[in-house]
């Protein structure tokens, strides 16, 4: 029975199901001894005095860091991917702190408890200074950097211009324009960051534990900013809790607790509070984005000119820092409509906030900005937004091109608008809306369509793309089982059933046959992401797939040579090499792999014995598009009472080619909207005008609960089975076009208010505000 | 730090122990008993992570001491498959593909398990309801809803409706075109 395409059972969850999952924080080693830090309370000053004396004094501490010795202890942190204008940092502040939540000291001690005493025996005062909080202050050329080295602080500046925007202005009957901005959120996995760093004084091995995305980039970053030789470089990951993003970063925290590690010569763990998590794990998605769009009266849109700013937070991030995301932005911004002149400027700015990080689709601001955007020429328009729509999509014609350049050929935007509308009776709505109307009830619908490079037609990613494909390595164990070495580093996408069942089909043996390994860097491949960028169904699934047909192709020349036989009549099903409608000739993989390892000598000539693959995918293989993509709709009830909003219905209609694990992919594609939502409704991390963080628990950052999420319905688009490597990424797309889809319902619903929704942050203050029954600033 | 000597049974298996006022449950159940199945995910009882059964009541872990629970009786995760054999609402979950990290799983299957031995068979409104205490990142809520319906169907028989109208939905949403 063919694996891929099936619901198969995963096999992660018997052991995620009876506690036997091994998360970094359930480690516990021999002398292991436990890291808490201090934290700056204030978003911007000057340390002017600080003595460790009386929390080292505390028995059980057995060390306190600061800034001064992480200046002896390791380099500055540099990024080999550094991007835009980067300040020299060290794991701790060396003489200013620039957030609340910045690292100030690290106390290591006997427990968590004693530790975090420890913190508080701490001596430190500050001199405050002046705090860079918004974009107008950030901007302003008199306000001095918030880093002495860097000369502003805006960080990195860009534009990008395709087809002639002029000539697409100067025709237009209209131009409309609009300044929208998103919110401040958090990425908020169930488990926090976390790491236990074991360095051994003996081999000089440091061993580092961690709840990464990217076991290799941390190890990486360790080498260079710890001086650590690689040889001696180990990072361990298993089981971890979520991520979302957060997790491909390395953060400063990741550099102290190795050091102190190394200097103690004994096992050290750090496991964030979700205090300090939702303060200073790391923040997203605040940006702003002036629009404007040139239409016709008859709903052509001729142009679109967009202005970007983006806060970054204090620290760039690492490996990729905010400005690896304008250029994404600014690259799919337009989308799969036609237009016929763009330009996007983009601006990132450094602020007195946490770092900014990835979050599932960190350039989803494309997607809002042009989504919410159609639905306001529309409604300028007096036309229909699926209209409108339907008027400027592309076919997915083989010369259909995105004006910022790759080719759109194939792509399915517009079935899947068709399907969606259809799914969710949108004639019918519109009359039940009109109804409900009449009886002082608001209703909305709203439609989003997006689209993704996962992994992108073949021109976007020349020989793999930037990290130039990945590598698996495939082995055929002596008892004839599969054991599959994945560079992907998964955190609930479920790699270990999908990659098995790649492999399952590819080499002809029985799904429960194949283990997949991750997470060990002394095994695993180069990859500097690991898991994200929904990468994983696309580049994690070829470099299996490429790996295991270079092993069957081993396979098969040495049962080819043993039973004197074309190995192109051979098979193997179940295990077992059999020529094809040959019955007793029978070779069982276990066999074969036994006699080749024990006693590779009696390999057939000219065939290797060395049961092991290891194979670079670039993407040859990769059939289809390479463009994910889909349309959501949702419909929408706004109490005007309470403003709260109802969602009645979600539909999805989504294409991200050959499905897998078809239960796997609708977790992926409901896990995104569940965030998306989240994201309009009830998410938000505030600071205040001194740059005070307002968001330290679960009672003030809100996340969405079973009791809010409604069931999502889900259509696949899917392509057919071909000899390919033909699954297109699906991670991100459910959280890419929720905020616009939901955004655009609760337009819809505070229509006959004339409500104009350019904020993204909806909680029911907002919508009360926008349906005019609360006033302004309220 | 004064240190009080606590007699808890878990998951049947009495432990005496010495442990400072201060020490949380769940630092007693993960660390000293070495139950890591309990997770910890916010320490002050909103994400649900840490729930275990106390004398058959769902609790939050992180928001008790070990000395709270002396002389009682508490189940975890670990407690529920009896060997390699899981416990229905597992096999349930399983089938349903219910959970994505397996972070907050065992605050879930725990808060579950309550509902189930109560006999309860609800709606899947009550359902979502019954569920809203705890957190879930990944998944959305509506594996996880299927799952429990379908192990209150299992379990406590058709009584339950969630099970048909999440079912039904289930149905709903495994049309491929193609």
């Amino acid at each position: 029975m063919r694996m891929v395409g099936a619901k198969v059972r995963r096999v992660e969850d018997r052991r995620i199901l009876t506690g036997n999952g091994h998360y970094v924080d359930d480690l516990q080693l021999p002398r292991m001894v436990h890291a808490a830090f201090l934290r700056s309370p204030i978003a911007h000053g000057r340390i002017t005095h600080l003595d460790v004396a009386d929390a080292l004094a505390l028995p059980g501490v057995h060390a306190v860091y600061t800034g001064a010795d992480m200046q002896e202890l390791c380099k500055p942190i540099r990024s080999p991917l550094a991007q835009g204008a980067v300040p020299e940092v060290f794991p701790l502040v060396t003489d200013t702190v620039r957030f609340v939540g910045d690292l100030v000291a690290m106390v290591v001690a006997d427990s968590r408890y004693l530790a975090e005493d420890a913190v508080g025996m701490i001596d430190v005062e500050y001199d405050q200074l002046p705090v860079v909080i918004d974009y107008e202050t950030a901007l302003d050329p008199s306000v001095p950097p918030l880093f002495a080295d860097l000369e502003s602080n805006v960080i990195h500046t860009a534009t990008k211009e395709a087809g002639d925007v002029d000539a697409a202005f100067a025709e237009a009957d209209r131009v409309i324009e609009v300044e929208f901005s998103q919110h401040r959120i958090a990425n908020v996995p169930i488990e926090t960051r976390g790491l236990v760093a074991d360095y051994d004084r003996g081999s000089g091995e440091l061993t580092v534990h961690a709840a990464t995305q990217s076991p290799q980039g941390l190890r990486l970053q360790l080498a260079q900013t710890l001086d650590q030789p690689m040889d001696r470089l180990r990072v361990l990951t298993q089981d971890v809790g979520g991520a979302f993003g957060l997790k491909g970063n390395i953060f400063r925290e990741d550099f102290c607790v190795p050091i102190a590690s190394r200097q103690l010569g004994r096992p050290v763990k750090w496991i964030e509070d979700r205090n300090e998590h939702l303060m200073a794990s790391g923040h997203a998605r605040e940006e702003r984005i002036t629009a404007q769009v040139a239409v016709t009266e008859a709903g052509d849109i001729l142009g679109l000119k967009a202005a970007l700013d983006m806060d970054a937070g204090a620290y760039p991030g690492l490996p990729f820092s905010a400005v690896a995301f304008t250029g994404v932005i600014s690259l799919l911004m337009p989308g799969p409509y036609k237009i016929k002149g763009y330009r996007c400027d983009s601006r990132v700015v450094a602020t007195n906030k946490a770092t900014y990080v990835a979050y599932r689709g960190p350039w989803a601001m494309e997607t809002w900005t042009r989504e919410r955007l159609i639905d306001m020429v529309a409604t300028e328009l007096g036309l229909d937004p699926a209209e409108v729509r339907r008027r400027n999509l592309f076919e997915g014609a083989p010369e259909d091109r995105l004006i910022t350049g790759p080719t759109l050929a194939g792509i399915t935007t517009r079935e899947c608008l068709d399907k969606a509308l259809e799914r969710i009776d949108y004639a019918g709505f519109r009359k039940e809306q009109e109804a409900a109307r009449a009886e002082g009830r608001y209703l909305g619908i709203g439609m989003a369509a997006f689209i993704e490079n996962a992994p992108g037609p073949k021109e976007m990613r020349p020989g793999g793309g930037f990290t130039g494909g990945e590598t698996a390595k495939v082995r055929l164990e002596m008892d004839g089982r599969l054991t599959v070495i994945t560079a992907q580093s998964p955190h609930g996408q479920g790699h270990e059933t999908t990659l098995a069942q790649l492999a399952a089909d590819e080499m002809g043996v029985p799904f429960d046959s194949v283990r997949v390994v991750h997470g060990d860097t002394r095994l695993t491949p180069f990859n500097i992401i690991g898991t994200g960028g929904s990468r994983a169904a696309t580049w994690g699934s070829g470099a299996t797939m490429v790996a295991t047909r270079k092993l069957r192709e081993k396979v098969l020349a040495i049962a080819a040579g043993q039973l004197e036989i074309d190995p192109a009549d051979l098979q193997i099903v179940d295990g077992v090499v059999s020529p094809k409608g040959v019955p007793g000739k029978d070779i069982p993989l276990a066999r074969l792999a036994g006699q080749m390892t024990l006693m590779p000598q009696t390999a057939p000539p000219g065939t290797d014995p060395n049961l092991m693959a290891e194979e670079r995918f670039t993407g040859e293989e990769t059939t289809g598009s390479g463009w994910s993509g889909g349309v959501h709709a949702c419909i929408v009830e706004v109490d005007l009472g309470t403003g709260g909003v109802r969602i009645n219905r979600w539909v999805v209609v989504e294409d991200c080619g050959r499905i897998i694990n078809p239960a796997i992919v609708d977790g992926q594609i409901r896990g995104g909207v569940a965030q998306g939502i989240g994201q309009v409704l009830y998410e938000r991390i505030p600071y205040d005008a001194e740059g005070t963080f307002m968001a330290g628990t679960f009672m003030d950052y809100l996340l969405p609960t079973s009791a809010e999420i409604p069931a999502i319905e889900i259509v696949h688009i899917e392509a057919p089975d071909d000899d390919g490597v033909g699954f297109r990424g699906v991670g991100e797309g459910g959280m890419i076009v929720a905020p616009a889809t939901l955004t655009n319902a609760i337009s819809d619903a505070l229509a006959p208010f004339g409500a104009k929704v350019t904020e993204q942050y909806l909680p029911p203050s907002e919508v009360l505000r926008l349906a005019g029954v609360v006033p302004a600033g309220a | 730090m004064s240190e009080r000597t606590v007699q808890v049974t878990v998951n049947g298996v009495p432990h005496e122990a010495s442990v400072e006022a201060r020490r949380t449950l769940t630092d007693f159940i993960r660390e000293d008993l070495r139950l890591t199945g309990t997770h910890v995910g916010c320490e002050h009882g909103v994400c649900g992570a840490c729930t275990v059964l106390l004398d058959g009541e769902a609790v939050r872990a992180c928001l008790l001491l070990a000395v709270q629970v002396d002389g009682r009786e508490i189940r975890t995760i670990e407690g529920l498959a009896t060997g390699e054999q899981l416990h229905p609402l597992q096999e349930a979950l399983r089938d349903c593909h219910s959970f994505q990290c397996g972070f907050c799983t065992p605050g879930f299957v725990m808060t579950a398990v309550a509902l189930l031995e109560e006999g309860a068979t609800p709606n899947e409104e009550e359902l979502r309801e019954e569920l809203s205490g705890n957190l879930c990142r990944c998944t959305g809520y509506q594996s996880i809803v299927a799952g429990v319906a379908e192990a209150v169907q299992r379990v406590n028989g058709s009584g339950g409706t969630a099970g048909s109208s999440v079912g039904s939905d289930a149905q709903r949403v495994e049309e491929i075109s193609r």
